[in-house]
C-alpha cells in the first residue's frame, strides 16, 4: 500500500496545524469524464456510496457558452476520495453542488480552471458530520481568464467528535483582469469535541480583481438566537433549524426530486410536506 | 380593565452601566400606549428588556405579565405567553426561509402542528394585506431585504403570531410615506382581529394612524419623565420634548 | 487616457548612511562550537548559558528549514558574521558612547525622542547594547530596564532569567530560533513590579551597522500582576551588498491583569533577512497589544504569537506591511486560545507595489479548554499594480463548540467609485489616490508612535507616473 499526497494546499503554511496535505492510498480508482459541448447544457447527479470504488476521478470540460450543473452526494461510510478537475471555456458556467452526509473518512478535491473569458463557477457545499466523521476538502478556483467569477459557499454542521477541514483557495493569476471571487463559510459547531479547520486562501498577482473571504465558526450569533427566541422558538428548536439551514442552500440547488428524496433520507429528515 | 403588563421599579444595566433607573409602567388589556423620548433615553432598552434580551441584565424590580412574574424568564417562553417585539433592525438569518420560520414560530405559539397547506394560505393572506411580494415567503429570513421589507416582515410576524402584547420599536423609522401607511394598516388589522395591547415606540404621529392612544409615557435618561393621556403624544410631536422635560 | 499614480518608495537616505567598522572586531564568519564558546567567553556567560548555547547549536545544525514561507535561498548562514565585539562598554550617558555610534543614533533621532517622550531607552549597535538609561521615576517604582547580560549576573534577576529565557520560544521551535539560542547577544531585560503602571513608554532601538552581520538580540519582558508597560522597538540597517540577517527573539510574560503594549517599526535595509520570533504568554485578565509596521528587509518571516493562558486574557494585533520592489514580506500573527472566555482580534493591512510580494499568514487556534472565547480576524490587501503579488493564508483551527470565530479577508485595488467620489468633491486624481492609500493605512498608522506614524505617512508619498492600458 502506497500513500500519495492529496489535497495539497497551494501555498503551504505552519506545519503544526496539519492542513498542508492528506496522505491516502489511491492505487485503485475509477475515472469519469463529463464534457459539455459548445453552447450545450447538462445536469448530472452522482451518489458516492459504500460498495463503490473508493477513489473517484471526475474530469469535467465545459466548452464555450456551455452550462453544467453537477450534484455530488457523499454518504459512504468507507474511506472515500474524490478528485474533480474542471476546465471552463469562454462564458462557460459550472455549478457544483456537493453534500457530505456522514462519511467517516472523506477526502475531496475540487480544482476549477477558469480559463475562458467570462467563465463562471459557483459552488454550494453542505456538510453534516457527526460521530467520528472526518472530512478534508481542498477547493481551488484558478482564475486565469478575463472577467471570470467564482462564488463559493459552504455550510457545515458538526456534532459528536466530527472533524472537518475546508481549504478554499481563490487564485487570481496574472492577466485575470476583472475577475471576482467570493467565498463564505459558515460552520455551526454543536458539540464540545468537534474540530473545525478553515483555511481561506486568496492568492493574487493581478491588480484589477476583487476577492472576498468570510468565515464564521462556532455557535449561533447571540443576536440571531434572541431574535428567533423572541418569536417563541426554544433553544433546541433554534439549533435544529440552524443546522438545517446550513444544508438547505445546497439542497435547494438540487432540482432532481428523486435525488432530494434520497438526500433527505440520508439526513434522516422527514418529508418536507409532512 | 385588568393589567396585562406591570413593570415595577425596573433597573437595567448593560456592561456595568445602569441604563434604566427604576421604571414604573402598566399596560391594561387591549390598551395602546405610546412611548417617546429623546435618543438614548432608554426606550429600546425597555422594549428589549420586556422581551428578555440577554444583552441587558435586570438589577432590580420586576416584570409581571398577566399576573405571572416573568422577570427571569427566557425570551422564547415570554413569546409563547404572548409578548412580541418588533425589532428596529431585524437580524438576518441565512438559510431559513421566511415561510419555514413562520411555520415553526406559529406552531410554538399555538402549541400544535400546523398543516403546510393551511400555513401557506394564511401567510399568503397576511402578505397580501401588507402588499408583500409572495416570493418573499421563500426567501431567507431578512437576508437582503430592504429596510422597508424588513419592517413589513416584522408586522407580518405580528399578524401571524397574534400576541397579547406587542411592542413596536420604531417600526416606522426610515420608511417612506406609503410604507408607513402599509405598516399602520397592518397594526390596525392586528388591533381589530386580535385586540392585543400595544406599546408603540415612535417619533412619528403617522404610524398611529387611526389608532386611539390611551396613554403616553415620556422617557428621559432612563426614567419616566412625564405621563399623560394619548393626546400628549400629539402635543409632544408638535412641540418637541424640551418643554415637557423641563417641567420635571 | 486614464492617468495612474504610484506610491513612492520609502526614502531610505535616512537609514542608508553607515560608518566603517574595524575588521579586527569581527569574530570569524560561519558557525562552529568553537565560535559559540568564544561568544560565550566574550560575554562572560554563566555556565548554564554556555551549555544552553551549545545545545541550541546542535539543534540548529540538524533542524531543516521550514517547508513553507518566503525563500531564504540568498542567505548563506556560514557567511553571516555572528558576533561583533563592542567598541566600548555599555553607557548610561550618550557622551560616553563612541562618536560614530552616537552620531548614528543622533541621526535616527533617538536621544531627542528620549528627552521628549520616553521613560527609558536602550540602543543596540550591531551585537551589543551601547546605551541604556531609565528615568529616575521609573527606577524608583522598581522598574528594571537593562541588558540581559548584566541582569544575568545580578543575583536579583539571575534566577528569573534562567527560568524564563527561551522557555516561550524554545530552540526546538524552528531553525532560526535554534540559531538565536546559540549566538544571541544584546537585547533588553524589562521587569515591571506588581501594580506599577508606567505611563510613558520604554524604547529600544536596534541598529545593524556592520557588513554581512547578524543581529540576534533577545528581549525578555516580565510584567507582574496589574502592571502596565508600553514598549517600543525600532530597527534599521544601512544597505550593503552582502545580505544581513536579523534573527531576534522576543519573549513577553504578561501577568494576571497586566497590560503590555508592544510596538515595532521595522525598517531594515532591503537586503536583510528578518527572521524574527516574538511570543507572549498572557495570564488571567491580562492583555497584550501588538502594533507592528513592516516596511524594510528583503525577506521577512514575522508572526508574533499570543498564548492566552488565563481566563479572560486578550490579545490584539494591529499590523501593516508594505512590500515594494525586491521585497518578500511574509507577516501575520498567531493566537492560541488556551483558557475560557479569552478574546483575540487581528487587524492587518498590506500594500504591494513595484513587484513586491506581501503574504499575510495567520493561525488562530481555539483549544478544547477555551469555551466562551471570541476571535475576529480581518485582513485587507491593496494591490497597486499588476507586477506585484499579495497572498493571504490564514488558518482557523477550532476545537470547541462554545466559541465565536469570524474571519474577513479582502483584496483589491483602489476603486474607481472612490476616486470618482473624491474627484467630484474637487480633489485631483493623484490627491484622491494618495488620500485613499493613507486612509487604507490609517487605522494602523494611528496606533504607531507619533514619530513613526509621521514617517509612514511621508512614505506614502505619491507621484504621477505613466498610464494604464
Amino acid at each position: 500500500m502506497e500513500n500519495t499526497k492529496l489535497n495539497i494546499l497551494p501555498v503551504p503554511t505552519f506545519s503544526s496545524i496539519g492542513v498542508n496535505y492528506v496522505l491516502r492510498d489511491v492505487s485503485e480508482y475509477e475515472t469519469e469524464s463529463i464534457t459539455v459541448r459548445e453552447g450545450g447544457s447538462n445536469e448530472a447527479v452522482r451518489f458516492f456510496e459504500d460498495g463503490q470504488v473508493p477513489f473517484h476521478r471526475t474530469d469535467v470540460t465545459v466548452s464555450a457558452g456551455g452550462r453544467l450543473k453537477l450534484v455530488q452526494v457523499f454518504t459512504a461510510k468507507q474511506p472515500t476520495a474524490s478528485a474533480l478537475n474542471v476546465t471552463l471555456g469562454d462564458r462557460a458556467a459550472f455549478e457544483l453542488v456537493q453534500l457530505y452526509i456522514g462519511g467517516s473518512d472523506t477526502v475531496s478535491e475540487i480544482k476549477t480552471a477558469l480559463s475562458g473569458t467570462g467563465a463562471e463557477f459557483r459552488a454550494e457545499i453542505g456538510c453534516a458530520l457527526s460521530g467520528r466523521d472526518n472530512l478534508d476538502i481542498n477547493l481551488i478556483a484558478d482564475h486565469t481568464g478575463l472577467r471570470t467569477t467564482s462564488e463559493i459557499h459552504i455550510g457545515a454542521v458538526l456534532r459528536g467528535q466530527a472533524s472537518k477541514t475546508f481549504k478554499g483557495t481563490i487564485d487570481f493569476k496574472k492577466g485575470a483582469s476583472g475577475a471576482k471571487g467570493n467565498e463564505r463559510e459558515d460552520a455551526l459547531l454543536l458539540d464540545s469535541r468537534v474540530r473545525n479547520r478553515t483555511v481561506p486562501v486568496i492568492l493574487c498577482e493581478e491588480e484589477d480583481v476583487e476577492g472576498n473571504h468570510g468565515a464564521t465558526v462556532g455557535r449561533l450569533d447571540g443576536g440571531q438566537v434572541f431574535y428567533l427566541a423572541s418569536r417563541g422558538l426554544p433553544e433546541e428548536r433554534i439549533y435544529e433549524l440552524a443546522a438545517r439551514a446550513k444544508l438547505s442552500r445546497a439542497i435547494g440547488r438540487v432540482s432532481d426530486r428523486e435525488a432530494v428524496r434520497r438526500i433527505y433520507s440520508a439526513l434522516g429528515w422527514g418529508d418536507e410536506d409532512e | 380593565m385588568s393589567q396585562l403588563l406591570e413593570i415595577r421599579g425596573l433597573r437595567v444595566s448593560a456592561e456595568d452601566k445602569e441604563l434604566l433607573h427604576g421604571i414604573e409602567l402598566t399596560v391594561g388589556e387591549g390598551e395602546t400606549h405610546v412611548l417617546m423620548g429623546p435618543n438614548g433615553a432608554g426606550k429600546s432598552t425597555l422594549g428589549s428588556t420586556v422581551m428578555g434580551s440577554p444583552e441587558y441584565s435586570i438589577t432590580g424590580g420586576s416584570i409581571i405579565f398577566d399576573g405571572a412574574d416573568i422577570t427571569e424568564e427566557s425570551a422564547d417562553k415570554r413569546a409563547r405567553r404572548g409578548i412580541f417585539l418588533s425589532f428596529q433592525d431585524p437580524v438576518e438569518i441565512p438559510g431559513i426561509t421566511l415561510s419555514e420560520f413562520m411555520r415553526n414560530a406559529v406552531e410554538q405559539r399555538e402549541g400544535k402542528r400546523v398543516k403546510l397547506f393551511e400555513h401557506k394560505k394564511k401567510l399568503a393572506e397576511a402578505m397580501s394585506l401588507l402588499g408583500m411580494d409572495p416570493s418573499y415567503a421563500d426567501r431567507e429570513l431578512n437576508v437582503g431585504f430592504s429596510g422597508g421589507e424588513k419592517k413589513k416582515a416584522e408586522i407580518l410576524q405580528l399578524l401571524m403570531l397574534r400576541p397579547r402584547l406587542a411592542i413596536l420599536d420604531e417600526t416606522d423609522s426610515g420608511l417612506d410615506v406609503d410604507a408607513v401607511k402599509t405598516v399602520s394598516k397592518g397594526i390596525s388589522e392586528f388591533k381589530k382581529s386580535v385586540g392585543g395591547s400595544l406599546i408603540i415606540i415612535t417619533h412619528n404621529a403617522a404610524i398611529l394612524g387611526e389608532l386611539h392612544a390611551d396613554k403616553t409615557h415620556i422617557l428621559a435618561d432612563g426614567r419616566i419623565a412625564r405621563e399623560g393621556s394619548g393626546e400628549l403624544a400629539y402635543e409632544v410631536l408638535e412641540n418637541g420634548f424640551e418643554k415637557y422635560l423641563c417641567e420635571v | 487616457m486614464k492617468q495612474k499614480t504610484q506610491v513612492g518608495d520609502i526614502d531610505r537616505s535616512l537609514y542608508d548612511f553607515r560608518y566603517e567598522e574595524d575588521e579586527a572586531d569581527f569574530l570569524e564568519g560561519g558557525l562552529t562550537p568553537e565560535i559559540v564558546r568564544e561568544i560565550s567567553r566574550e560575554k562572560n556567560d554563566p555556565a548554564w548559558m554556555l551549555q544552553f548555547r551549545l545545545k541550541a547549536l546542535e539543534i540548529f545544525q540538524r533542524k531543516p528549514m521550514t517547508e513553507w514561507g518566503a525563500s531564504v535561498e540568498g542567505l548563506d548562514i556560514d557567511r553571516i558574521v555572528t558576533y561583533i565585539r563592542p567598541k566600548s562598554r555599555m553607557n548610561t550617558d550618550w557622551d560616553n558612547v563612541p562618536k560614530d555610534v552616537r552620531e548614528t543614533f543622533e541621526r535616527l533621532g533617538i536621544p531627542q525622542a528620549e528627552r521628549e517622550s520616553l521613560a527609558g531607552v536602550g540602543a543596540q549597535y550591531d551585537s551589543e547594547l551601547v546605551y541604556h538609561n531609565v528615568r529616575k521615576e521609573a527606577e524608583d517604582a522598581g522598574v528594571v530596564y537593562t541588558d540581559l547580560e548584566s541582569a544575568m549576573h545580578d543575583e536579583r534577576y539571575a534566577e528569573m532569567i534562567r527560568s524564563h529565557f527561551m522557555k516561550l520560544v524554545p530552540p526546538t521551535d524552528h531553525k532560526f530560533a535554534a540559531l538565536h539560542g546559540a549566538v544571541w547577544s544584546g537585547g533588553s531585560f524589562v521587569y515591571v513590579p506588581e501594580g506599577v503602571r508606567l505611563e510613558i513608554p520604554l524604547q529600544s532601538y536596534f541598529r545593524l551597522n556592520a557588513r554581512g552581520a547578524g543581529q540576534f538580540e533577545h528581549t525578555l519582558i516580565i510584567l507582574e500582576r496589574n502592571s502596565y508597560l508600553h514598549f517600543i522597538e525600532g530597527c534599521s540597517a544601512p544597505k550593503y551588498y552582502e545580505a544581513g540577517l536579523h534573527a531576534g527573539c522576543v519573549e513577553l510574560y504578561v501577568g494576571e491583569g497586566a497590560h503590555l503594549r508592544y510596538s515595532t517599526v521595522e525598517n531594515w535595509s532591503k537586503n536583510m533577512y528578518n527572521l524574527n520570533t516574538k511570543r507572549a504568554l498572557v495570564q488571567k485578565n491580562g492583555r497584550i497589544e501588538w502594533v507592528s509596521g513592516s516596511f524594510g528587509s528583503h525577506v521577512s518571516y514575522l508572526y508574533p504569537m499570543s498564548i492566552l493562558n488565563g481566563e479572560k486574557a486578550s490579545a490584539e494585533f494591529t499590523g501593516i506591511t508594505f512590500a515594494g520592489e525586491g521585497q518578500d514580506l511574509d507577516t501575520g500573527a498567531k493566537i492560541v486560545h488556551n483558557a475560557p472566555d479569552t478574546y483575540s482580534c487581528i487587524n492587518t493591512k498590506s500594500i504591494s507595489k513595484s513587484g513586491g510580494k506581501s503574504t499575510f499568514r495567520s493561525a488562530v487556534t481555539v483549544n478544547e479548554n477555551a469555551a466562551g472565547s471570541k476571535s475576529t480576524v480581518s485582513c485587507e490587501s491593496l494591490m497597486l499594480d499588476s507586477i506585484s503579488r499579495s497572498d493571504t493564508v490564514p488558518v482557523i483551527d477550532v476545537k470547541t463548540d462554545k466559541c465565536d470565530v469570524g474571519h474577513e479577508a479582502k483584496i483589491g485595488r483602489i476603486s474607481d467609485e472612490a476616486i470618482f467620489y473624491l474627484t467630484s468633491r474637487g480633489l485631483s486624481e493623484e490627491d484622491a489616490r494618495a488620500m485613499i492609500v493613507r486612509g487604507f493605512a490609517e487605522n494602523v498608522s494611528k496606533e504607531l508612535p507619533l514619530e513613526y506614524a509621521v514617517e509612514m505617512n511621508n512614505l506614502i508619498g505619491l507621484e504621477m507616473q505613466g498610464s494604464i492600458g
